[in-house]
């Protein structure tokens, strides 16, 4: 049972990409749209994604801070916090978030869309609703996603700088220095790349539960809970292997 | 070969067959009311000649083109000129009424959006909606949503109309309204499918009916044929005999 909609996900959610990458070309583009979405996407998340960033730095910082302190090892606090927000929790964090909040809402909005034969109407009216409803939220989340990343990780280094600071007596310069030291351009990149790989995991299986929504208003709530969680478990298991696979790049540059 | 012919058209739900062999032709300029029982397959009838839904095996023609395999692209020009107007409306939530009657034309005309404007005043005030203009769907009485979806459905001037139940759950003074609204549309010559359980607006609007029941249209019929053929299943379907 289980493995058959998770087969039905796999042909839906590729049905989906291909039709995507096919009307993506052709006209008309709607880039007012697109603009909305990344709005409603990337500013509205804001605060959230601020809040995760900040809280995930302060708890690295604390937590490595207080527990290399009687091995000496509080000078590494800057390399360690910094590293493993940029490749790792910066990135996967924020998608999560995004996963929960946008990508309950573009289920939801399609998902009701459906049931009210919203969609039906698009299509009648002689218009694609891959174009006005899934190439926006791809497109959106495709922007906006990394950009909250991009604002994730800087926040996220900023809290463990307030924490060794404050509560670990490191000095504000030494933790900077310490930090440009240690990042390098193949680390910032390899967390990332992964959140365009996420952007297209979260939009994609949001709009395909939303538009194959079955059964009215009840199958919206079930709808946007297997969204939340399918997209989810994506981000973890498409991260191990991304890490993976940006490895072998990283050897070779 | 007229406006529109369906030939044995079948179609199966959940491995329930649900149209055997539905066929019925719709002359150009005519009215073709469908009757028959709730559930049996008006509503998936009228959807699959947009393409909104496609038929397990049989043809579907319009102006003699076969459209029953055609792609969501190919079908752009079929919708731009047969329009489907919904059961419930159908209209989009997060716009306005007024949003809602410019989508059409804002995608399939040239119009500026000042002639956009005076076109869409003009079909508002023809429908009694003048005042609804800026509301949201939501705002609206379920009456009121009906007739703008069959305001949008019409604005770019479609050479045929599918009705789906516009008098359903309307009371006496509205469906009137709409019935007149068909009849106008009508006298300027649209081709339509008017599909109800409504008797009286089916009479009023339509040149034959057809009986939809068991999964193939039973029965075919002027609507004074009908009335004085008294053994004739539509007529006992009318009368609840049938159906
Ligand atoms: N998407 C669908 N999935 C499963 N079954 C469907 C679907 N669409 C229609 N059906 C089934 O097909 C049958 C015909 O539905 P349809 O909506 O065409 O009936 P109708 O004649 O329009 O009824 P009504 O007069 O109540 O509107 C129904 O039994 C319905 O359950
Ligand atoms: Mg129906």
């Amino acid at each position: 049972m289980i493995s058959l909609s998770l087969l039905e996900f796999f042909g839906g959610a590729y049905f989906l990409v291909t039709e995507v990458s096919r009307e993506l070309w052709r006209r008309p583009f709607y880039s007012r749209l697109v603009i909305e979405q990344v709005y409603q996407i990337g500013v509205r998340s804001l605060p959230l994604v601020i809040v995760t960033g900040l809280s995930t730095g302060m708890v690295m910082a604390l937590q490595f801070g207080l527990g290399l302190e009687k091995f000496g090892g509080k000078p590494y606090v800057p390399k360690i916090v910094s590293l493993s927000i940029v490749r790792e929790l910066g990135p996967v964090f924020t998608s999560l978030m995004i996963a929960a909040r946008v990508g309950a809402g573009i289920t939801s909005e399609i998902g009701s869309m459906t049931v009210t034969q919203q969609i039906d109407a698009i299509r009648a009216l002689g218009t694609s609703p891959i174009k006005k409803i899934v190439i926006p939220r791809v497109l959106g989340c495709l922007i906006a996603l990394p950009l909250l990343v991009a604002i994730a990780n800087a926040i996220g280094v900023y809290g463990g700088m307030v924490v060794a600071v404050a509560d670990l007596g490191l000095d504000q310069q030494f933790y900077m220095q310490k930090v440009y030291q240690t990042i390098l351009l193949t680390d910032y990149m390899s967390g990332f790349m992964k959140t365009f790989f996420f952007a297209l995991f979260i939009s994609i299986t949001a709009c395909y539960y939303g538009l194959n929504v079955k059964g009215g208003t009840k199958g919206v709530g079930t709808a946007t809970t297997m969204s939340v969680v399918t997209s989810s478990i994506f981000i973890f298991v498409g991260d191990y292997f991304l890490t993976k696979l940006f490895w072998v790049f990283e050897q070779w540059v | 070969m007229g406006m529109i012919d369906v030939r044995n058209f079948a179609k199966s739900f959940d491995g329930v067959q649900v149209h055997k062999k539905v066929s019925f032709t719709v002359n150009k300029g005519e009215c073709l009311g469908i009757v028959g029982g709730s559930g049996v397959g008006k509503s998936v009838v009228l959807r699959s000649l947009i393409g909104l839904e496609k038929p397990d095996s049989g043809e579907i023609y319009i102006e003699g083109e076969e459209i029953s395999k055609y792609s969501e692209e190919q079908l752009i020009p079929i919708r731009t000129k047969v329009a489907y107007v919904f059961q419930n409306g159908a209209l989009f939530d997060s716009m306005s009424v007024y949003e809602n009657l410019a989508y059409p034309l804002r995608e399939h005309t040239k119009m500026s959006e000042s002639e956009i404007a005076k076109r869409i005043h003009e079909q508002l005030s023809e429908f009694g909606l003048a005042e609804a203009e800026s509301k949201e769907p939501a705002q609206l009485s379920g009456g009121m949503q009906k007739r703008v979806g069959l305001a949008r459905s019409i604005i770019i001037g479609p050479e045929v109309i599918l009705y789906d139940e516009p008098t359903a759950g309307l009371d006496p003074y509205n469906s009137l309204k709409i019935q007149e609204m068909i009849l106008r549309l009508k006298a300027k010559g649209s081709t339509s499918i008017f599909v109800s359980h409504d008797m009286p607006s089916v009479f009023a609007v339509c040149d034959r009916i057809a009986l939809l029941l068991d999964g193939e249209i039973k029965a075919v019929g002027r609507p004074d044929e009908l009335r004085e053929d008294p053994d004739g299943l539509l007529q006992k379907f009318v009368s609840g005999e049938a159906g």
